[in-house]
């Protein structure tokens, strides 16, 4: 026998036992023979209490079903309305399920009840409502979690009774009532602005509106109309854009107030279309006016600023310019994230980021959080957004280059 | 030392030139077969790793960033399928356990059952059945005021899921039945859904749905194309079928070990090159054309080169000629699950891990939103984290001669309640530190994909042996009947299924993921369900204490099987030869349950 052939000795041993112990059950066995340690065979044969036994599966199995699809029916069934009792006689407006159709909500009363004053508003409580158009808020709430109006895309305005002592709202904006924090721009507050200012239609700008015989929409038009709906003014009194306040905005162009100093988590998050940043001195101009600042504008962030939070430009891929000033000392993780990228050959959005301070001074100074910078696509793996550290504000790599 | 080395490779090669056609002394499986499996089995799985792409969920980047459904309307769909659903499986079990072979009358009834839920179905989509209720009253109001529901809808979506379970229903039985014989019981899905599968798969990309503004019409059209899209499975059948390559149970982890697991490498390297290229496409994760082009191209491909190697694998299941088959009554299927006691253990395991139901994806988040990676970097951490289990795979055999199956379970088990602690603990204690909270999760990962794989293996086996251990009970592997536990445990999995999402809408997530750039929403986002998993862990190894089921029972068990296919083949030749119909075999072991008995 060629010693290819001989089969491994650790398989023979068990093949000759097993296979003795195959041979060995008799041919009238196979349905029956019981290995030793488990259950006897039971091929086709009939069960002991068989109707018994069928009644109490059935039984347990419909009870069971029941119980699964009650449960899975509460997953989906919520309260329009829920709150909490805080224990000083007001409530937590905690969660607010559309069931549909619902556009204003008032949210002053649990449950209508005078007696029942709201206080707070819970974190996510209008949570992706893709519906709502008008929240108004009551006379005695006092605290609002900036992440309660989260994903309300089709929210236009917020509106404040005039005696809240903590809030209050300029044109559908919220703000604290000392108007040192903006709290929340409704997500939809230009489709509000095209309602007040009479434009019947959104309109996007394009290369091509001569050409499509679009003749009002000339740059005129253009300018007018970005500058009512799509640019918006903070008051000079404001210190804080509060957490995810601007997300999802249309925004193309925001002025900040020079004494700003906080710029919260994700306050800009996500503004596709924002191209600016200005700051500026001085009072701001009345807001009916749709006019804005003159005096001492300047481009970028103001030089008040102190602290520039986690996402905060994520994804403003249209800025071209961003200038971190002197006094910041804090920026938070991924604050310009998605904000450059490589388009046709070429980088677009904020691929360099401008600094005041020299690269020491910076690193001394301001505490930065993970990736805070961004990257744009690498030929295989991604580049950091790089900082130009000592710069004057307004001064550019392109401007020396020139 | 290396001329014994050079002796032994070289031993080896002679070994597999001998035997390239013919197995070894012994052994079921030639050489030449390891081979096919390597390409077969390796096509297979990247084809079906590719489809883990698509999918009627939340989870699905589809959904994520192009239909955007509301994350209820999945729940709210399921409940809508749910009663009906149980009525339709008991059916399915019923003849997939009798591998589509059914009594005459039984059979012409189940086609006409069948042909009339698409009938219904069909006139449910297209006709406006809501119209026969009165549009201001109560029934109608309460369904226009679920997520992404209308009234109008929701028989749309009842008509779908009547369609869709008229249509795979009558395709299980006609198409077991013609190529079951053929191809066995594994494999045989491959041949009938390949084609489909691929026309399916480009219409997922290429039907612009995801544009209706209407977000109800979004919903049920949707519902409708994946519905269509689940008619043809592409499971990992091929593996599923090596699962069963041989009688010899060492001869089966050796093919699990070395041809299975070098298989897997195809998937590895795709994905890698999978979110590379994703990666350099210009809206990344969000771009239409992952779903348009980067995996309809994949999935062919796979896919064909799967149809090409199937029919060289062979399934080797110790069982009698088909003719012979013990039929399987419905309260035989039943009750003999009912009598496995290994069943009990592995569907209580099974209970407690369900534990996490319903939390997000774990890694996703973190590759996603801790570690914001894509392209290529996204490829190779990926690729680091899943290539870890590969090397100690290779010991797996070492690992399962020198400890038993509970051992390996049960450290499995407190394996991974200590690493998701470890994960836990680092998200509370660096939630804003996201490179080094990453880099702890990462390492976790790895370190548990490492402790992983043998666990794995050995958990396969231990399926494969409660079928092989049923089919010595009851004469079938009875695996559909098996789903059965699943109704038992239905309450307690909804009860937790109800819990987690329940949560998770409250630290704010819904239909828009972006939530997870919110440091103290993903912090809870992932913590809560990750310590409910972590206790689960901990509670699972309490049912491995009473497993007993040892190499030298499932032996013996195998030796009965092929003591039954001895004589069935020989009984079958017997008759074959003299004409006889009356064999020495009682006529009651294949003869009864031959029809549905109910």
């Amino acid at each position: 026998m060629s010693k290819q052939k001989k089969p491994r000795k650790d398989n023979l041993a068990d093949q000759s036992v097993y296979e003795d112990y195959k041979n060995a059950i008799p041919e009238e066995e196979i349905w029956t023979y019981r290995v030793e340690g488990l259950q006897a065979p039971h091929v086709n044969k009939s069960y002991k209490n068989a109707r018994t036994k069928k009644i109490i599966v059935v039984i347990v199995l419909v009870v069971a079903i029941s119980l699964s699809i009650f449960m899975s029916v509460r997953v989906v069934h919520n309260d329009t309305y829920k709150y909490e009792e805080l224990g000083d006689g007001t409530f937590e407006f905690v969660k607010f399920s559309n069931p549909g159709g619902i556009l204003e909500l008032n949210v002053s009363y649990a449950d209508d009840d005078t007696k029942k004053p709201i206080s707070v508003i819970h974190e996510y409580a209008f949570n992706c409502d893709e519906q709502i158009q008008k929240i108004s808020i009551g006379p005695r709430v006092k605290q609002i979690d900036g992440k309660s109006f989260y994903s309300c895309y089709a929210l236009r305005e917020i509106r404040v009774d005039p005696e809240n002592e903590w809030y209050c709202d300029l044109d559908g904006v919220l703000y604290t009532k000392d108007l040192t924090q903006v709290v929340c721009y409704p997500i939809d507050h230009d489709a509000y602005l095209r309602e007040k200012y009479g434009y019947a239609e959104q309109y996007w700008p394009t290369e091509n509106w001569k050409k499509d015989g679009l003749d009002k929409y000339n740059d005129k038009y253009t300018e007018k109309y970005e500058r009512e709906i799509n640019t918006y003014v903070l008051p000079d009194t404001v210190k804080t854009v509060g957490m995810l306040a601007f997300n999802y905005s249309e925004l193309f162009r925001v002025y900040l107030p020079e004494g700003l100093e906080t710029l919260e988590t994700m306050c800009f998050f996500r503004n596709w279309h924002l191209e600016k940043v200005f700051s500026y001195a001085g009072e701001k101009p009345a807001e009916q006016t749709g006019a804005v600042p003159t005096k001492d504008v300047k481009d970028s962030l103001p030089d008040s600023l102190k602290t520039i939070g986690s996402d905060c430009f994520n994804s403003a891929i249209e800025m071209d310019y961003m200038y971190i000033p002197a006094n910041v000392t804090e920026i938070g993780h991924h604050a310009f994230w998605g904000a450059a990228r490589k388009e046709d050959g070429g980088l677009i959005g904020l691929y360099e980021i401008y600094a005041a301070l020299d690269e020491d001074a910076f690193k001394a100074q301001v505490k930065t959080g993970d990736q805070w910078t961004g990257e744009y696509d690498g030929k295989l793996f991604p580049k950091t957004v790089p900082v130009v550290y000592g710069k004057a504000r307004g001064e550019t790599n392109a401007q020396q280059s020139d | 030392m290396a001329n014994g080395l050079k002796m032994k490779i070289g031993g080896f090669a002679k070994e597999v030139r001998t035997h390239w056609k013919t197995p070894p002394e012994g052994r079921y499986v030639p050489y030449k077969e390891y081979l096919d499996i390597f390409i077969g089995v390796g096509s297979n799985y990247a084809g079906s790793k590719t489809l883990e792409y698509i999918g009627f969920g939340a989870w699905c980047y589809l959904f994520m960033y192009h239909y955007k459904l509301p994350y209820l309307t999945f729940s709210i769909i399921n409940i809508i399928n749910m009663p009906l659903g149980y009525i339709w499986t008991l059916i399915w079990w019923y003849v997939c356990d009798n591998l589509g072979f059914l009594g005459k009358k039984t059979e012409r009834r189940l086609y006409l059952l069948y042909f009339s839920l698409i009938a219904i179905g069909l006139t449910l989509i297209f006709a406006p059945v809501s119209l026969i209720f009165n549009q201001q009253g109560a029934f109608v109001t309460y369904m226009n005021s679920l997520e992404g529901i209308s009234c109008a809808s929701a028989f749309k979506i009842l008509g779908t899921h009547i369609l869709y379970n008229g249509w795979v229903g009558a395709r299980n039985i006609f198409w077991r039945k013609k190529l079951l014989p053929k191809f066995g019981r594994y494999k045989y899905g491959l041949y009938c859904d390949f084609l489909p599968k691929c026309v399916m798969v480009v219409l997922i990309g290429w039907l612009p749905l995801y544009n209706i503004s209407d977000v109800v019409t979004r919903v049920w059209t949707s519902n409708l194309l994946f519905a269509c899209y689940n008619v043809f499975g592409f499971g990992n059948n091929l593996e599923t079928c090596t699962q069963n390559i041989s009688p010899d149970t060492k001869e089966r982890i050796l093919v699990r070990t070395y041809p299975i697991k070098m298989s897997h490498l195809a998937q590895s390297i795709l994905a890698i090159i999978l979110p590379a290229i994703i990666g350099a496409l210009p809206g990344k994760w969000e771009d239409i054309n992952i779903f348009r082009w980067v995996i309809p191209v994949t999935f062919i491909t796979f896919s064909s080169l799967t149809m090409i190697f199937a029919g060289r694998i062979k399934e080797r299941i110790p069982q009698p000629p088909l003719e012979r088959k013990v039929k399987i009554g419905f309260w035989d299927g039943m009750f003999g699950v009912m009598g496995n006691k290994y069943r009990w253990i592995k569907n209580v395991v099974g209970l407690l891990d369900s534990l996490g139901n319903g939390m997000l994806g774990f890694t996703t988040i973190l590759y996603l939103y801790t570690f914001r990676l894509s392209g290529l970097t996204y490829s190779l951490i990926v690729a680091l984290v899943s290539f870890a289990g590969t090397p100690p795979d290779f010991f797996t055999p070492f690992f399962m001669k020198r400890f038993t199956y509970k051992q390996i379970m049960i450290f499995f088990q407190l394996s991974r309640a200590v690493g998701y602690s470890i994960v836990v603990a680092t998200l509370l204690l660096f939630s804003d530190r996201l490179v080094l909270c990453g880099t702890v999760c990462v390492v976790m990962l790895f370190l548990m994909e490492v402790f992983k794989t043998v666990p794995v293996s050995v958990d396969h086996d231990m399926d494969v042996r409660i079928n092989d251990y049923q089919m010595y009970l009851s004469g079938e592997r009875l695996e559909s009947f098996a789903g059965v536990f699943g109704w038992f445990t239905g309450p307690i999995t909804s009860f937790i299924g109800l819990i987690i999402p329940l949560l998770l809408l409250k630290y704010g997530f819904n239909s828009n993921w972006d939530v997870l750039f919110v440091d103290a929403s993903r912090v809870k986002i992932i913590v809560i369900p990750l310590i409910i998993d972590v206790i689960g862990y901990f509670l699972m190894t309490i049912p491995y204490f009473v497993w007993d089921y040892d190499d030298d029972k499932q032996n013996k068990v195998m030796a009965v099987l092929r003591r039954r296919e001895e004589v069935t083949n020989a009984q079958a030749a017997l008759e074959e030869a003299v004409g006889d119909e009356t064999a020495a075999v009682p006529e009651s072991v294949f003869e009864s349950g031959g029809e549905l008995d109910v």
